[in-house]
């Protein structure tokens, strides 16, 4: 168990470095700069703000001083002769740097704002996809072959082929305008997260449900089910006693790769609802050249993805004895 | 004398287990074939048997080279073929062939059974391609299989025929020697008298040797003129199939053969049975000495602790017989 | 080769050749037969099929089908609100209406945008003046033009647009007649900085030649235009400091052309170096476009036309043409060797071929054409602006014969808009239509370079074994969890800084490269799923067998191992095409995918979120994209689970 953990940690320290070393490369060494505005800038300003983001620094100087985690600049420590004000930093003291974009911003700043923010979003999304996946599956295979079912199945394939921010479309036009119910957009209160989050999680909603319903049916007819019902239980025990154990467990296992596509899912929907969450940053951040921010949220996601699977494949081997970790 | 058609010599085969460490050393060795010696005559049939894991089938691979030995000797009819490229090993392809354990998958079930068996007239170019169609045919015609069936697939035939269109393969290269991984042991008991007497009958008809691989006595004592017993890798005895079940030498034959059960229900309640203590050890980490000590029920006829400490040769019991044994009970030093 | 080698493999049954003729009958049914038959009974993987078929046929035959453009194509000078034909019937969305604005864009050789002509016209039976103007456009443009008109209402005069489509090797120059005339520069020594005038006695339809003749001569010459008296127009020239202290003046020698090649006898007046006292600031000339249209005579060629003409005079150097102003037509020659004060320089654009029109120049010639012009019935029309669209949609040939093609069979007639049009005016069906083709596209490429990395990793991690399998496995595990989607949008955002270089140095469009990186996501998936198939294959008893047979490596891969890892992956394609086009239209969402004027479903479900507003539910710009995609995606995966089920050997045999 240890020398797993220890492994997949050793594994991830060396995807890590390869992330923020290849993508600071290719930042630094792509053509168009943040600064390369429309306009030319006056040379003594845009020498004060080469300084300011320390660009006027050798290559390696800048990656080392990015990747921490000593601060190279004048407020180095004393030690090595700066004023000691300052005498850590970089990513690896979890300090981004700041934005170019949002000058008086901090990456950090950005993110600690906006991560709450999608991280709610996110798990109001995976609220809305288990509520509505697991008893729309547990419903149809109880009605197994019902028009229910049917229905049930239609909407579930239906949502897994499309993309969801056609489903955020369908949504706001009929809650929005032809039913004014909701907001359009925004971010604030509970109302503002029922659309956006429903829309995030319908495609995994229609997945889990398809999952939950495929191992019901398989649970349902398996022997110790049939001895359960033969005791004389009561249907409702049987069902949330014996089966839904053992039929939930593919959605245990899907929970991981539903998480990971809940946060990249928030990209468009967070776009389409206005919601100043880490995907719009992101976003924002890719288009104006904001590179250190960019950066930024690519390494919290290459964080918050790894450890989810990580602790998807912990569970795995909780759940089912048979799994060896040392096997993965 | 003459040259032997088959003469293996002391094969060794061991497998790295583990990652392989910095020093390029494996962490461990499994001693699959740990020194196996034994000798085939043109049309002769040698039973190979053992309980599972003790590198039966190992050693018929290694036989026909699909896993290079380790050590050791492999002669065909005096030509050594241990070691050798594959270049050095095609003549000898068509003269030795090998029939597999399960008929469902040592076919490719995504090509016909004429292809199957033109596959091996095409790779030693034997012959044109309208002679190799009638050749197929006469093929399945001699397996006892309908000739107008050329064109369909695997999955249209049950277990026997597959198994049958597996000898066919065999066959097609018109070999001397076929080696036989436990060709029956996947089929219905009514479907392996077919089987062996199909093999039985080849043999008569070509002249054929078989190296005969089975865990199921009964099996070897009908079809093997001469049986071996391996156990953990090594030969423990090998003699002639009546002096073997008559009188079998080695400790691990007599419980091999105890273990059968007699048609007679008088004497099958009678019968005495030797039940061996204990697990097959690990061959990745072989007893020392003789490999069988740790289960052998008659080690205290042994004395001293030559059983744990010296290994027994296979050699034969005097002068004048054909039996071999590796048992210091049987041949003491 | 004697065979068989001995008497005792001599069967000698001869009645093979008898049963020869009866083994056809005895046909077994292939796996592949096999999958195929249980695939056509599992009914809605069927219909999936076949609705993919179909639907792949439509998308493919797009050219061919009398639908509207899906480019902007209603002519109309401001955006329409996007309309919705059921709601009343207004003849301007009937079938048909529009047909000429489509079928004359259509006819061309491309998708593209074009030169919009405007007119107003006051007046008359406009049907002929419509006729007249319209032949007037396309005998100066030289090709097929559409028109649209907006009859004249109340106050309004009628308007009139003609579009002329460009196309990709249109020029943006005119066509110069090679007449043989000379141009000669004399440069004479200047004393200190100093503006240089000129005053040349040419009328106003020259202006724009003249003007960019001058400024064809170095950038480092500003120069700027003052209006002179009726008889010409002056040049200043302020000569840039490099020129200190060498060059004082500039004289043009004997006639130049104008644009329509007529000739122009020009008085050059002496030149006047006079003190600097240009009252504004300096102004940069218009971009120098035909750098050397003086004067021509034949002569040797440039070797490099990418080289830079330096001319000397005395021991200074200074340049006169830049390499990168120069075509390849270009032709300069120093005639006569420089005497102590004068330099003659000659060059000559050679007359080439029309290819196109040059659409700065079109509303000069088309302003020129329109004054000799007469409308009949007294009209009056006057030229409103000729507006330029850019971008370019190029077809293949296929599609241009079944442009052609479809012109020949239906003309101009085309359905209506049914599913109504967009926000732009374009059909939303059309735009359906062709964006099909390029989501199927994105789709079936991408898949293909996942199929080609991944069957090539997988297969060949899978059949080394060992310590590189080892290797290999691990290297898909880090990328596996990398957040694929923030590095890829990383990635094509960086890749935009490079567009023009790729595109102009390698011919690699951003789609190229974008159909690249989706299928470098894919393959990891597919890399996995056929090591596993190889590994277990590669040990089972089959390949043993043949192995004993004696068979190849070559011979084992590709007749054993091959066939029997091609039905997973035939499976997992029909699962990544849906996966390929959601991904296309996610990028696409976010601005990172397929560009405009190009359509695919991605930015047709971007125009529909876009549009959405609350004062009127353009609901059709939202549903009919979903549809198309939701049911095209539905069927892929519908088909490719049918396809796993029917090609699972394990359910041979049941149903």
């Amino acid at each position: 168990m240890l020398r797993f953990l220890l492994r997949r940690l050793m594994w991830f320290a060396i995807t890590l470095f390869c992330v923020v070393t290849i993508s600071f490369f290719m930042m630094r060494s792509v053509r168009g700069g943040p600064f390369d505005g429309e306009r030319a800038l006056d040379p003594a300003i845009e020498r004060n703000i080469k300084a300011r983001y320390h660009l006027d620094w050798s290559l390696p100087k800048q990656y080392f001083q990015y990747i921490g985690p000593l601060n190279l600049d004048e407020h180095r420590a004393e030690l090595f002769g700066g004023d000691g004000a300052k005498p850590f930093g970089g990513v690896l003291t979890l300090e981004f740097g700041p934005s170019f974009k949002y000058k008086d911003f901090t990456v950090d700043q950005i993110i600690s704002q906006s991560l709450p923010i999608s991280a709610l979003l996110g798990m109001v999304a995976m609220m809305w996809a288990l509520a509505l996946g697991v008893s729309a599956g547990i419903a149809s295979a109880l009605k197994r072959g019902s028009r229910l079912d049917l229905a049930m199945r239609i909407a579930a394939t239906g949502g897994i082929a499309l993309p969801n921010f056609v489903i955020a479309g369908f949504l706001i036009i009929f809650f929005v305008f032809m039913l004014p119910l909701l907001p359009v957009a925004g971010w604030g209160s509970v109302k503002h997260m029922l659309l956006p989050g429903f829309a995030l999680g319908a495609p995994y909603a229609a997945y889990i449900a398809r999952l939950t319903r495929t191992g019901m049916l398989e649970v349902l007819s398996q022997d110790h089910i049939r001895t359960a019902h033969a005791k004389g239980l009561a249907p409702k025990t049987v069902i949330m006693r014996h089966a839904l154990k053992g039929g939930l467990l593919p959605v245990v296992s899907y929970l991981g790769p539903a998480i990971a596509g809940v946060l990249t899912g928030s990209l468009v929907i967070e776009k389409i609802f206005k919601i100043p969450g880490l995907g719009t940053h992101f976003i924002n951040s890719a288009l104006n050249r904001d590179y250190t921010l960019a950066m930024g949220v690519t390494i919290l996601f290459t964080v918050l993805i790894y450890s989810m699977n990580m602790i998807v494949d912990l569970a795995y081997t909780m759940l089912d004895p048979r799994i060896d970790l040392e096997d993965m | 004398m003459s040259t032997p058609l088959l003469e293996v010599k002391d094969l060794h085969k061991h497998f790295p287990i583990g990652s392989v460490g910095f020093s390029g050393k494996p962490k461990q060795l499994l001693h699959a074939v740990d020194g196996v010696s034994f000798s085939l005559e043109r049309g002769e049939t040698l039973g190979l048997v053992g309980e599972s894991g003790c590198g039966k089938s190992t050693a018929a691979r290694a036989i026909v080279g699909l896993h290079p030995a380790t050590s050791g000797s492999i002669k065909f009819e005096g030509h050594e073929l241990a070691g050798g490229s594959t270049r050095d090993w095609m003549p000898y392809r068509r003269r030795m062939q090998m029939i597999f354990q399960d008929p469902y998958a040592s076919l490719d079930p995504r090509q016909t059974v004429g292809s199957i068996l033109t596959e091996p007239l095409k790779i030693h170019g034997m012959g044109r391609p309208s002679w190799r169609k009638t050749r197929t045919m006469e093929l399945l015609e001699a397996v006892g299989l309908n000739p107008r069936h050329i064109h369909r697939y695997p999955h249209e035939f049950s277990g026997g025929q597959r198994q049958r269109i597996g000898i066919a393969r065999a066959l097609a290269l018109e070999p001397d020697l076929i080696i036989c991984d436990e060709p029956v042991s996947a089929l219905d008991v009514s479907i392996q008298a077919q089987v062996i007497n199909l093999l039985e009958e080849l043999q008569e008809r070509f002249n054929l040797a078989y190296l005969f691989i089975a865990h199921d006595l009964a099996v070897v004592r009908h079809i093997c003129k001469r049986v071996a017993v391996m156990y953990l890798g090594r030969i423990v005895e090998i003699a002639d199939r009546d002096d073997l079940f008559a009188d079998p030498q080695h400790p691990y034959t007599r419980s091999l053969l105890s273990a059968i059960p007699h048609p007679d229900p008088i004497r099958e309640r009678n019968r005495e049975r030797i039940v061996l203590q204990g697990d097959v050890p690990s061959p990745l980490n072989p007893p020392s000495g003789c490999s069988f000590h740790p289960r052998c029920p008659e080690i205290d006829g042994v004395p001293g602790d030559s059983c744990k400490t010296i290994v027994p040769i296979l050699q034969k019991l005097s002068e004048t017989e054909t039996r071999q044994a590796s048992c210091h009970l049987t041949c003491p030093r | 080769m004697a065979s068989p080698k001995d008497s005792r493999w001599q069967f000698g049954s001869g009645n093979m050749e008898r049963l020869l003729s009866e083994v056809a009958a005895h046909k077994g049914e292939s796996l592949w037969q096999d999958a195929w038959r249980r695939l056509r009974r599992n009914r809605a993987a069927f219909y999936s099929l076949v609705f993919l078929i179909l639907f792949g046929v439509t998308s493919y035959l797009a050219p061919l089908l009398p639908i509207a453009s899906p480019m902007a194509l209603t002519l109309q000078e401001e955006p329409q609100p996007p309309s919705w034909p059921w709601d009343n019937t207004n003849l301007e969305t009937s079938p048909g209406a529009r047909a000429t604005g489509t079928v004359g864009s259509v006819l061309n050789n491309g998708w593209r945008h074009r030169s919009v002509v405007m007119f107003t016209s006051e007046g008359g039976v406009l049907d002929s003046v419509e006729a007249e103007l319209s032949e007037m456009v396309e005998e100066v443009s030289g090709r097929t033009t559409a028109v649209n008109r907006i009859e004249a209402k109340a106050g309004k005069p009628a308007q009139l647009f003609f579009a002329i489509p460009n196309r990709r090797d249109d020029t943006p120059r005119t066509d110069w007649a090679d007449t043989g005339n000379t141009g000669e520069v004399t440069f004479l020594r200047a004393e200190d900085k100093a503006w240089l005038v000129l005053d040349l006695p040419i009328d106003e339809t020259l202006f724009n030649s003249w003007s960019t003749v001058v400024s064809g001569y170095d950038g480092s010459i500003y120069f700027g235009t003052e209006a002179g008296d009726d008889a010409g127009i002056r040049f200043r020239f302020r000569l840039s400091e490099r020129f200190a202290g060498t060059v004082v003046g500039l004289t043009l020698n004997g006639r130049a052309l104008s644009a329509d090649g007529s000739i122009n006898d020009l008085e050059l007046a002496e030149p006047v170096i006079a003190p600097l006292e240009w009252d504004g600031a300096e102004k940069e000339g218009d971009t120098p476009e035909v750098p050397a249209a003086l004067a021509s005579i034949a002569d040797a060629p440039i070797e490099e036309p990418t080289a830079d003409i330096l001319a000397k005079f005395g021991k200074d150097e200074f340049l006169l043409l830049r390499g990168s102003e120069l075509e390849e037509d270009t032709r300069v020659v120093v005639q006569s060797g420089a005497s102590d004060r004068t330099l003659f320089v000659r060059t000559r654009v050679d007359a080439f071929e029309q290819q196109g029109t040059f659409h700065n120049d079109l509303k000069r010639q088309i302003g020129t054409a329109l004054q000799g012009l007469s409308l009949s019935d007294g009209a009056t029309a006057s030229l409103l602006d000729v507006e330029i669209e850019n971008g370019y949609w190029e077809l293949g040939t296929i599609d241009q014969a079944m442009l052609s093609a479809r012109a020949a069979m239906f003309g101009l007639w085309q359905t209506g808009n049914w599913m109504g049009t967009d926000s732009k005016g374009r059909d939303i069906f059309a735009r359906i239509v062709w964006g099909s083709r390029t989501s199927l596209l994105v789709a079936l490429i991408a898949t293909l370079c996942s199929l080609i990395i991944g069957v090539t990793y997988g297969a060949f991690s899978g059949y080394i074994g060992g310590k590189t399998d080892n290797a290999m496995m691990r290297f898909v595990d880090i990328l596996y969890s990398l957040p694929f989607i923030f590095v890829v949008i990383f990635l094509i955002t960086l890749m935009n800084e490079y567009k023009v270089e790729l595109e102009d140095n390698f011919g690699v469009e951003r789609e190229q490269v974008f159909y690249l990186v989706i299928g470098a996501i894919y393959w990891l998936t597919m890399a996995r799923v056929v090591r596993g198939q190889v590994l277990s294959l590669k040990n089972s008893e089959f390949i043993e067998a043949a192995k004993v047979l004696g068979a190849s490596t070559p011979r084992i891969l590709f007749v054993h191992l091959v066939p029997n890892v091609l039905s997973i992956v035939i499976v997992y394609l029909t699962l990544t095409i849906p996966a390929v086009m959601l991904f296309e239209a996610f990028l696409s969402f976010l601005g990172l995918g397929i560009e405009p004027p190009k359509v695919s479903w991605g930015t047709l479900a971007v125009d529909g979120t876009e549009a959405i507003n609350p004062l009127k539910i353009f609901w059709w710009l939202v549903f009919f994209p979903a549809m198309a995609m939701g049911s095209t995606l539905l069927a892929l995966n519908i088909l490719g689970d049918g396809l796993r089920d029917a090609l699972d050997p394990k359910l041979r045999g049941k149903d």
